[in-house]
């Protein structure tokens, strides 16, 4: 949609299975959320079980989201700042395909990739920080990484260029029909993201009248004209968090872990997990005994 | 009677000496969640610096909170007085005004500050392909402080140049760094054997204070760089008994601090018993 149909259109409502309307074969793909948080894993999931291919996927802080991605074999290449299942390990697809598949991938340093969508989102073409000097990052990605003199002082500056995503995948609390959205939780960049992308799928825990989203405007961080479609997926980030709805579901990491350990247990795991429709995932996972456990998860915190 | 500990892990005396070397009116960021840092974060907090301002994933000037496994983010987040992302995160702090310290961990540490969190071996080819750096590259050298934190000293981890260079302390005497318009501050690695500083480009570390019951002859056997030994080598202070009590019952009840040191295999256990313990203090 250009600005003017995304500001035109009022009802952006869609279902799981229309995602293939807006992410093709081969598009560049920005995955919102960070670490165990906020990832749009429903999307993720209904982009293997539609098997899209040849995604460049885009992420600052990946976790389960590319490991899954890569294990399905739906990526090209992956750019990112860190893919890490944090204190559960290494990610076990991840590190297969690139310790004995030769998986080739753009590492780049975290604040790089932040700042390429910031000036894809501003309309520049480069952002100059005081980059990552030193660091072989530097070495390895010539073609991203610059040098540039400032006009004004003649310090020395990099320069990274702006990151264009065809599409963002999102993941957020709440949203109104017409797409603005509001972010409670970890959300990472997933306003950048949005800015820069040409196209932005957003699922959300909550659909509600824009009159809900007026009551606490504040927490709106993505208004309507950049969004193109908003799905109603709750628990859409399992099994990453949700907050303040629920935490990431350890329990599940974990057998995950173990069954991604080898090629044979990711073949099961997308069986059992991801292969069949998106409604029966949340019974498999456990229902709604596991689902209440990690909304209290989220609720029950002890502070000192 | 003494004040300090003799009953304490070397995981609670690392964390310990970690949280020692954030000072009252640091400003920080919680980032990667490793359970080490976060405990030794919170223990600052609610101890000798209680005017340390955290940013927590989206929670900024986050309160002190319980450190448990299958809450940690929302506990973090939940005490905040504001929400940024990460993009206003880095943009103020990181490249604005500046962030003191946030303790890190790398899969190898070098004799010039170099940390690799990338790869093991050829990069095109890598025995083990790392997490990655996140934003580690611009915390070892742009905040004030670079303070690493190493459970295994070893001659795998301590190298003499790291196989890939994710990030790099770059300037490290306060004049270079003053120079390269960089705030000065001190290197310092916290392993489970002592604890190392760096001062300038052409000086080796030095060791600084050897745990209690290690000697400067384990580090620098250990230890896969050269090593400024000096003749009486003090010992780590060890954690006081109000700091163990803290630790214990208040910011780690679960003992999450000792993950970090466990072997792989015994990690999941661990983790497995933590949750159920939570799960149960629920009702479940």
């Amino acid at each position: 949609m250009s600005r003017r149909d995304k500001v035109l259109n009022q009802n952006k409502v869609a279902k799981l299975s229309d995602i293939g309307e807006l992410i093709k074969d081969g598009d560049r793909v920005a995955i919102g959320g960070a670490w165990l948080s906020s990832h749009p894993m429903a999307i993720v999931r209904q982009m293997i079980r539609s098997g899209l291919k040849d995604i460049y996927a885009m992420t600052i802080l990946g976790s389960i989201d590319i490991d899954v991605l890569v294990g399905a074999g739906s990526l090209s290449s992956v750019m990112f700042s860190f893919i890490s299942m944090e204190a559960l390990g290494l990610p076990p697809c991840f590190r297969r395909a690139v310790e004995k598949e030769g998986f080739r991938y753009d590492e780049t340093t975290g604040l790089a990739i932040i700042l390429g969508f910031e000036a894809a989102g501003r309309g520049l073409p480069f952002i100059p920080y005081r980059g990552p000097f030193g660091s072989d990052c530097v070495k390895q990605r010539p073609e991203f990484y610059k040098t540039v003199t400032c006009p004004f002082t003649g310090e020395e500056l990099v320069a990274v260029p702006a990151l264009k995503p065809d599409v963002a995948i999102i993941h957020a609390e709440r949203a109104d029909p017409a797409g603005n959205i509001q972010i409670e939780g970890t959300g990472g960049s997933d306003l950048e993201l949005a800015k820069a992308a040409d196209r932005v799928i957003v699922s959300v825990e909550e659909v509600v009248p824009t009159e809900v989203l007026r009551q606490n405007p504040y927490k709106t961080k993505i208004p309507r004209f950049y969004v193109d479609m908003v799905i109603e997926q709750p628990f859409g980030a399992h099994p990453t968090s949700s907050l303040p709805s629920y935490v990431a579901d350890p329990w599940h990491m974990m057998d995950y872990m173990e069954m991604a350990a080898t090629a044979e247990g990711f073949g099961s795991y997308l069986q059992e997990y991801v292969m069949k429709p998106e409604e029966e995932y949340l019974e498999t996972v456990g229902g709604l005994r596991q689902m209440t456990l990690l909304k209290k998860l989220a609720r029950e915190v002890k502070l000192l | 009677m003494s004040t300090y500990s003799d009953d304490y892990t070397t995981a609670e005396l690392v964390c310990v000496s970690v949280a020692r070397e954030i000072e009252d009116g640091d400003l920080m960021i919680l980032g990667s969640f490793t359970p080490l840092a976060f405990v030794s974060y919170v223990l600052a907090k609610v101890t000798h610096a209680p005017n340390i301002m955290y940013q927590a994933y989206s929670s900024v000037d986050a309160r002190p909170f319980r450190i448990t496994f299958g809450s940690y983010e929302a506990a973090a987040t939940a005490g905040g007085v504001a929400r940024w992302n990460m993009t206003e995160c880095i943009n103020s702090l990181y490249l604005g005004t500046g962030v003191d310290v946030e303790p890190i961990s790398s899969i190898q540490v070098d004799q010039y500050a170099n940390i690799n969190l990338s790869v093991v071996g050829d990069y095109d080819k890598p025995l083990l392909r790392g997490p990655g750096g996140a934003g580690a590259p611009e915390v070892v050298k742009m905040h004030r402080k670079m303070l690493g934190y190493f459970p295994n000293h070893n001659k795998r981890t301590l190298v003499p140049k790291v196989d890939f260079i994710t990030g790099t302390r770059w300037k490290i005497s306060n004049e270079e760094r003053i120079k390269a318009g960089l705030r000065p501050g001190p290197v310092k690695l916290i392993t489970n054997l002592c604890i190392l500083s760096k001062e300038e480009e052409a000086r080796p570390f030095r060791i600084v204070s050897v745990h209690p019951g290690v000697s400067a002859h384990d580090v620098v056997n250990n230890t896969g760089f050269e090593l400024q030994v000096p003749k009486d080598v003090p010992e780590t202070e060890k954690p006081t008994k109000e700091q163990i009590r803290v630790l214990r019952e208040e910011v780690d009840p679960y003992g999450m601090v000792g993950f970090d040191f466990m072997p792989g295999k015994e990690r999941v256990a661990y983790l497995k018993q933590i949750l159920a313990k939570e799960a149960q203090a629920l009702g479940y």
